[in-house]
């Protein structure tokens, strides 16, 4: 833009605060009717859809729980067939770890890390809108192949030589490995973004000892995303060259070696428990230090404990493959890292402790979350240090004792805290309050059920049920824990009904919010709920760790932004300093067919190499397009 | 910025930097010395890795040095907005993560030949 053009824009500090208010909702409102919502890069409209979407995906992998549940719940039952059984616990977990509990999380961030940075847009948003299609469209090849009976029936995991072309001689394994794909290209996108607006969009004086806890949780979530991530996508795109074009990567017998697989897969597969789990601790810090009402014990040390746990996490996955015959003395090696990673968790799980106990704790339905989290994830923690011992995992390894163990640890470590920030943030993105009521029968339900649930399970593990058989006979003794198990699994059902129906009825009909109804202390609670398609009218200056606790309703702002295009303003790293005005990308339907085309040719590769040939033009078009200079205010320097 | 800020800046970043530098240089250094080390001692994996925890301990002391010289009160600030400082709490953190770190790899230069393969 000429030196000219910029002095003569229109800026916010010429503009009384409706009219600015008014301006700026038109600059950065997203268009209207089907195709403008397509077009959509609002990073509150993408997060929103992406939270839906995977809690839809919650709903469908819970059904698949209860269904197994309803299978294992009496010795020699035909509810399910082997087959069937095969399938349904195969989607569950890929269904769970990859379009639930990664992509939720990620969703959260999307929608609350430019709020509480103090931002109007997310970095990348086109890119932003681009995952979640990816997101979405992997999530449904996966399920519509699993009605037409096509689902994967090798495991969450996939192991080699079960999932190679000559054990699995159908299209299963390369639906799941694609799934992988598309889950892990959203990831990976999401990541990039998180880490930007992290790093650069952060509101003036928003130092790096100033950035929310969640908002820190969720940049090492990211940078865990960014190193994890690539690992599996080579496992499961060399999976598929195996089986479509004998790549032999896998096979021993050409110089391949299926513990390759192994490895690759659990480089990942470890670190993915923390990109689900520091989320979690994230959100965590956030709900207990607005119900506690004080800041966190122990700001750096929580800092640093995610840190800690984010690099850790990537020395411990040979625990998984303890029993795959490795060499002795190293498995004791990687037990001694195992074990080392409780410390920074332990260490978070004093400075909450030490901050109810210097707090003035209120106990609504969030906190009761939170405190469920504590239990459950303690006794998940205490017994990740039994099975991170050698001769303990040998003998429980592939029994219920392991699945009781990592449910534990996932729903209580990640689960109950995210139903705390559903809670605890749905008045900000609906402006109306969930019922504490229902919020509290939730709490107790989903409490006791998962306890019920799967408590036995270490019993049953104990007493030698393996994992993944679809029944049993009535002569194993099996049956009244398995009773018991089903049992919980539906009283935790039903919590979840709960909590769909609050939403339901509380998003029409609940009490309106207001801006900070819990008198939290972070920026996203300074704008409206739900928040102007801007976020903020004035780009908020930060002068403290808890900006409206220390400064209530007059935060000071920043001027001189315009007032005719998206911009939004980046600081420096480290002191939050203004450096520059960046324009922000508009609307565009680019990502969709961006999206649409990268769909065609992943799922076409899975029946065809010719589809790399053929898909690559139309993914060509698509980002010619998307990039294309369009002569409008974006585009302007 | 003047060259003291630029010397304390530095040395507020020490422990962040001389951890993650010192366990990359270990890692790398053991796959390289993995070959020889069969054939020449088997201690020279277990020296470099002991000189470079001690190297990421460095780290620590240098942060805890400028952080106890130049900034104790800000730890217990909640206002924040001393990120050198908070840089260097994290530089004292870090530095002593990666010492375990590479004192776990060298427990495993001390306890397997390595000659084994």
């Amino acid at each position: 833009m000429s030196m000219a053009a910029e002095k003569n824009q229109l800026r916010d500090d010429v503009l009384n605060g409706f009219q600015l208010s008014q301006q700026l909702e038109r600059i950065w409102r997203t268009p209207s009717g089907l195709l403008g919502a397509l077009m959509s890069v609002d990073h509150k409209v993408v997060g929103r859809r992406y939270i839906v979407t995977a809690f839809v995906f919650l709903l469908l992998g819970g059904i698949l729980a209860v269904l197994m549940r309803i299978q294992l719940a009496g010795p020699e039952n035909t509810f399910l067939s082997a087959d069937k059984y095969n399938q349904i616990f195969t989607m569950h977990g890929s269904t769970m770890m990859f379009l639930f509990a990664v992509p939720v999380m990620e969703a959260f961030a999307v929608y609350l890390v430019p709020l509480m940075v103090g931002t109007r847009n997310i970095a990348f948003p086109r890119l932003n809108a681009f995952s979640y299609w990816m997101f979405l469209f992997g999530g449904c090849f996966l399920w519509i192949s699993f009605a037409l009976n096509v689902g994967p029936d090798v495991g969450w995991f996939a192991y080699v030589p079960l999932s190679s072309l000559q054990y699995t001689p159908t299209k299963r394994p390369d639906v799941w490995a694609q799934m992988i794909t598309f889950t892990e290209v959203a990831a990976l996108a999401v990541a990039v973004e998180i880490i930007v607006t992290v790093f650069k969009q952060r509101a003036p004086g928003m130092t790096l000892d100033r950035i929310p806890l969640f908002v820190w949780a969720m940049l090492v979530t990211a940078f865990l995303v960014m190193f994890a991530m690539p690992s599996i996508m080579v496992a499961s795109t060399s999976l598929i060259l195996d089986r479509l074009v004998n790549t032999r990567f896998y096979d021993s017998s050409s110089g391949g070696h299926p513990l390759l697989w192994q490895h690759l897969f659990w480089f990942f597969g470890h670190p993915e428990v923390y990109i689900i789990l520091i989320p979690g601790t994230g959100m965590v810090s956030a709900i207990l230090a607005t119900f506690a009402r004080r800041p966190v014990v122990g700001y750096p040390v929580v800092i640093l404990s995610l840190i800690a746990t984010g690099f850790l996490s990537f020395g411990l996955w040979v625990h998984h493959m303890f029993v795959t015959g490795l060499p002795q003395l190293g498995a004791g090696l990687f037990t001694a890292s195992s074990m080392l990673i409780a410390v920074p968790s332990g260490l978070q799980i004093f400075c909450w402790l030490a901050t109810l106990w210097d707090g003035r704790p209120v106990y609504r339905t969030p906190l009761l979350f939170v405190l469920g989290f504590i239990v459950i994830f303690v006794l998940g923690g205490l017994s990740g240090v039994m099975v991170a011992s050698v001769p303990i995992d040998t003998q429980v390894h592939d029994t219920y004792f392991v699945v009781a163990h990592f449910h534990y640890v996932l729903i209580g470590g990640a689960v109950f805290p995210l139903i705390g920030a559903v809670y605890y943030w749905f008045p900000k993105i609906t402006g109306r309050m969930l019922s504490e009521r229902l919020g509290r029968w939730n709490f107790w339900l989903a409490f006791i059920g998962f306890n019920i649930a799967f408590f036995p399970m270490h019993i049953l593990g104990l007493i030698g049920m393996p994992r993944r058989v679809y029944t049993y006979t009535a002569d194993m003794d099996w049956a009244h824990l398995n009773l018991l198990s089903s049992g919980g699994a539906l009283i935790f059902a039903l919590s979840f009904a709960l909590l769909l129906i609050n939403v339901v009825y509380s998003a029409r009909k609940g009490t309106l919010a207001g801006d900070n109804p819990w008198n939290a202390s972070t920026l996203e609670w300074a704008t409206a709920s739900p928040p102007p398609p801007q976020n903020f009218d004035r780009i908020p200056v930060v002068k403290h760790r808890d900006p409206l606790w220390a400064d209530g309703e007059s935060l000071p702002v920043v001027a001189g932004l315009s007032a005719e295009r998206r911009e939004v303003l980046l600081t420096s790293l480290a002191e939050a300093e203004p450096q520059v005005r960046e324009a922000s990308p508009e609307p565009s339907i680019w990502p969709l067919l961006a999206a649409i085309a990268m769909t065609i040719f992943f799922i076409g590769s899975i029946f065809t190499p010719w589809a790399v040939l053929w898909g690559t033009p139309p993914m060509a078009i698509a980002l010619i397009g998307w990039f294309w200079p369009t002569g409008s205010k974006e585009d302007e320097a | 910025m003047t060259d003291t800020d630029g010397r304390s800046r530095l040395l507020y970043w020490a422990g962040v930097a001389l951890g993650p530098l010192a366990w990359g240089v270990n890692l790398q250094g053991i796959y390289a010395l993995a070959h020889f080390s069969c054939e020449t001692t088997r201690t020279s994996g277990a020296i470099m890795s002991a000189a470079l925890a001690i190297i990421a301990l460095l780290g620590t002391a240098i942060s805890a040095r400028a952080v106890r010289r130049r900034a104790g009160a800000e730890w217990a600030d909640a206002q924040g907005g001393g990120p050198s400082t908070f840089m260097a709490w994290l530089g004292v953190g870090s530095g002593v993560l990666f010492a375990l770190v590479i004192a776990n790899q060298l427990a495993a230069s001390l306890m397997i030949s390595p000659c084994l393969r």
